[in-house]
């Protein structure tokens, strides 16, 4: 332990030296996201969570009896589920403190001139409503606390039968379709906090791409949550009907408060056959945000799902999205990246199931534990029986950039068929002395140098992102990695 | 509208109603293996399914619970982390009866400066090497009659004993072995064990300051054979343990072997060879636990299965400790699957706390023949047969080939062999 500590102390002495050389460093590297608005309904909203709390919110809602069924069937399994015993560390989250609905306004926007000014401001100094403006986005939804207060998609999208709802709204004007799919994919039952937002869900996205129908520049979501102790639950569902291809964005950060909030979203999609999804998420939560997220698609005949999985900021991430290939020559792949910086632990991976004939997937992961934060990948793999002729490779790297860092490695491959090929490698490596030494040795400062050698690393991933996203990952990691050496 | 009714019934069945085959409305249960064993049962046996990572570890191996008291060890129900792909039914009840059958007799042969004594479970020797890491593992040490302890002397060399364990009974039985290599010795030890047993065994390994240690055990039992066996090894200053585990008999094998760096430089090979035919469980669960600086850990284990239901887990974790500075680790372990219904996990788990390693790695593969080598054996004029057979050899003798005894590696050709002919027939 005190050799720890010597080294914690070590490294701060070299943060506070590199400052005094550079006070124009100072600031930059902190959160950027971390103010907040003035909030009444948040600060007034209720903590805690029993049956009154779920009945208020599906009334509030005015929703179908079906639902409320459904909820208060979260409610029961939320109660009786234990909290894993693997993972992170979530002792520190206290259910009984936390806001579980918070309304922000009474209406929802089409323009973002109609919103009131705290939230237009917020999503303005996200840059959020520019990014509309140059049509790099097809369709936006923008959720704050638990209900989406800005909506709009694009009319020849819109023309063509492409659905883009925020959840509750889906749920009344296409209560037939939604009742069809909720659930299916990830049970009420599922997992403790798959069940909680059974519960309590609000908000997020419901998308519906008709046959044929190519959705050629992202839809994008943006989720931020506001209010201190707040608990976001929203609900996403996603069909992709027959060789339709839609690429779903998503974005979120929170500000800083001294207490934690908790994020715990349900994603749920389905793609039919010859359909391909994207979905791509850049995490960006402050470091009092638990975010503890279920996401699973199922793959039809020839289908093709794509989660490219960013995760940067939080206290603590459990996220594994997960491909069922359910149709022969169905594809799955997951691209993951995680940052994990001081206080942070980033337990994510990913879970493939073959179960028809053929079906193909691919793990690639890559992260990055710096200043004593704590990365994981933990994947798992299934084969079932009748899976003959799966394919599957897994390739996790983790790079270290110092000493009091951690990286860790859980790879679960099942395989109860033959006809299969499966393949799993990892390796850990850190930032070696010769590396920074030829860098530097072009003139670079070590910094710059310690931030190529990072950005080289997570390259295969960031080539994967939309242009504008690859910029933003870029200057992410630039700010995650300033101090960093040492 | 008369049938109004029958139709809102099924609608609510159908309203989240999983779309997936195998799910429930509480997700899935990945390891159904030992549900009918749960003393719970129903939903809450399902307790541990967690949808996003069904059955996945406990945060760490460096919190696994080890004592010589069996008792610190809750009842085993099948649902922990390192029982979950074991059949506790089929364990002869090694992990929760009294072990009081007879164990199988130790014949020592060809000990030229080895001793073997016969010591009391209280002799200083015993438990010098290693602490029990699970129940069945205390349960064996609680009811060892004796000890068997057979020291390598120190600065000897050239040593090569047989230890053969050859079981006669079908009661659950405990044993203890000691093995100790002192300092700067070379040897190589062969632990054979043969007949029927139902057995539960500690084999504590203390590799002393500069020894070096060959340790083979084979687990080539009959049939019906149950034995867990747990080797702990404890690895001195710049000392060097090549352990070999080659598997092929019994109905169910666990062996779990675990090693430990004691000082700067040592160095631990882990080979293994299994081959499961249909019915057999065999499961390796390794563990290698890097606490000490400038350590080196190599982990290779390769297996084959054939015929129906024949199973085979391998775990390997490896543990850098943040006091491990300069660890060079790898580990890997390759799966070969010949004919339908049998099924390999694997599982290689790498944790590490420091970022000042020299390298770490791990890999894992399961296949099943590669087509290209057979076409190309095959264009060669040999046979499919013939192909066959060589293609698995060759898979197998990477392992094969590290033991260096020849009787040894002989009788495993001949077994491979033999089991290869029993899939043509």
């Amino acid at each position: 332990m005190t050799d720890q500590i010597a080294q914690d102390s070590t490294d701060a002495g070299v943060i506070t030296e590199i400052l005094e050389k550079n006070p124009e460093l100072q600031g930059i590297g902190n959160y950027e996201y971390g103010w907040s608005d003035k909030n009444d309904a948040g600060a007034n909203a209720r903590r805690g969570i029993n049956e009154d709390v779920v009945r208020n919110i599906s009334e509030l809602k005015s929703e179908p009896q079906w639902m409320l069924d459904m909820r208060l069937k979260g409610l029961k399994y939320f109660d009786r589920k234990p909290m894993p015993t693997w993972g992170a560390d979530l002792s520190g989250i206290d259910f009984d403190n936390i806001k579980y609905f918070v309304r922000s306004t009474e209406k929802q926007a089409t323009s973002w001139e109609d919103l009131p000014d705290d939230i237009k401001n917020t999503y303005d100094k996200l840059g959020i409503p520019e990014a509309e403006k140059q049509r790099l986005v097809s369709g936006v939804a923008a959720q704050y606390e638990s209900e989406v207060v800005y909506h709009q998609l694009r009319e020849d999208l819109e023309k063509q039968g492409v659905i883009f709802l925020d959840t509750d709204t889906a749920l009344k004007e296409h209560e037939d379709i939604f009742k069809e799919y909720f659930g299916t994919i990830i049970p009420v039952g599922d997992n403790k906090f798959a069940s909680l937002n059974t519960a309590t869900w609000s908000g997020g996205s419901f998308v519906y791409v008709p046959k044929g129908v190519h959705v050629d520049i992202p839809l994008q979501a943006y989720f931020r949550i506001n209010t201190e102790n707040m608990g976001q639950f929203e609900r996403t569902l996603i069909i992709a009907d027959e060789d339709s291809y839609v690429h779903y964005i998503e974005g979120c950060t929170a500000p800083i408060y001294t207490s934690d909030s908790l994020h715990s979203a349900v994603v749920e999609i389905i793609v039919k056959k010859g359909a391909r999804v994207r979905y791509t998420t850049i995490q960006n939560w402050s470091n009092n945000v638990y975010n503890l997220v279920t996401k699973r698609a199922v793959c039809e005949e020839g289908a093709t799902m794509e989660w490219v999985d960013g995760n940067i900021g939080s206290k603590v991430t459990m996220k594994y999205p997960a491909v069922y290939l359910v149709g022969e020559h169905a594809k799955g792949e997951t691209l993951s990246i995680a940052f994990a910086g001081a206080g942070q632990h980033q337990d994510t991976g990913s879970k493939m199931v073959h179960i028809a004939p053929n079906t193909s997937s691919k793990i690639v992961s890559k992260s990055v534990a710096r200043n004593g934060g704590r990365s994981a990948y933990r994947g798992l793999v299934q084969v079932r029986e009748g899976a003959k002729g799966a394919r599957n490779s897994v390739e996790c790297d983790a790079l270290l950039v110092d000493q009091i860092s951690r990286s860790d490695t859980y790879p679960y491959i099942d395989v109860r068929e033959d006809d299969v090929t499966m393949g799993h490698e990892a390796t850990v490596s850190r930032v070696s002395e010769e590396q920074l030494f030829y860098l530097m040795s072009r003139g670079m400062t070590e910094e710059e140098a310690m931030g190529m050698i990072v950005r080289g690393f997570v390259e295969p991933i960031a080539r994967e992102l939309p242009m504008e996203y690859a910029m933003e990952l870029n200057r992410l990691i630039e700010l995650q990695m300033e101090g960093s050496v040492g | 509208m008369t049938d109004t009714a029958t139709h809102t019934t099924g609608e609510k069945a159908r309203i989240g109603a999983p779309s997936i085959s195998g799910f429930t409305e509480e997700g899935e249960n990945l390891s159904p293996m030992n549900e009918a064993a749960s003393p719970i049962g129903g939903a809450a046996s399902k307790a541990h399914s967690h949808g996003g990572g069904a059955g996945i570890p406990d945060s760490s191996r460096a919190g696994r619970l080890t004592s010589y008291n069996v008792d610190d060890f809750p009842v085993l129900t099948g649902r922990e982390e390192d029982f979950r792909f074991t059949p506790l039914k089929r364990m002869g009840g090694l992990h929760k009866n009294e072990l009081v059958g007879v164990a199988p007799e130790l014949v020592v042969t060809d000990a030229n400066v080895s001793t073997l004594e016969t010591v009391a479970m209280t002799d200083a020797r015993v438990g010098s090497a290693g602490t029990p890491e699970d129940r069945i593992s205390a349960n064996a040490w609680k009811h060892a009659a004796e000890a068997k302890v057979v020291t390598i002397p120190a600065n000897s060399t050239g040593e090569q004993v047989t230890l053969t364990y050859t079981g006669t009974s079908t009661e659950a039985a405990a044993s203890h072995l000691v093995l100790i290599a002192e300092a700067n010795s070379e040897s190589v030890v062969v632990i054979d064990h043969v007949g029927s047993a139902v057995l539960a065994q500690n084999i504590e390994i203390d590799v002393r300051e500069g020894a070096k240690l060959t340790v083979i055990s084979l687990q080539a039992w009959d049939e019906h054979a149950i034995h867990a066996a747990s080797h702990l090894a404890k690895v001195g200053k710049a000392a060097h343990l090549k352990h070999i585990a080659v598997t092929y008999g019994g109905d169910l094998v666990r062996l779990t072997p675990s090693a430990h760096f004691e000082g700067e430089g040592g160095e631990v090979e882990l080979f293994g060879l299994y081959f499961a035919d249909a019915g057999q469980h065999l499961e390796h669960r390794l563990f290698v636990d890097h606490a000490t600086e400038n350590c080196k850990s190599n982990v290779l284990y390769k297996g084959a299965l054939q015929g129906k239901d024949a199973h085979t887990v391998w775990v390997g974790d490896v543990l850098i400790r943040k006091e491990a500075k300069g660890t060079n680790s790898y580990e890997a372990n390759r799966n070969l699957v010949l004919t339908e219904g049998a099924r390999a996990d694997s599982v290689p788990n790498l944790e590490i706390e420091t970022g000042l390693i020299d390298g770490a790695g791990h890999a894992s593969t399961t296949g099943r023949f590669d087509d290209e080598h057979l076409f190309y054996l095959m264009s060669r004029g040999i046979d499919e047969k013939t192909a066959r057979r060589l293609v698995v050899r060759g898979f197998l003798n990477e392992i094969v080939q590290q033991i260096r005894v020849p009787e040894i590696e002989e009788r495993l050709a001949e077994t491979i062999e033999r089991e290869l002919a029993a899939t043509d027939s």
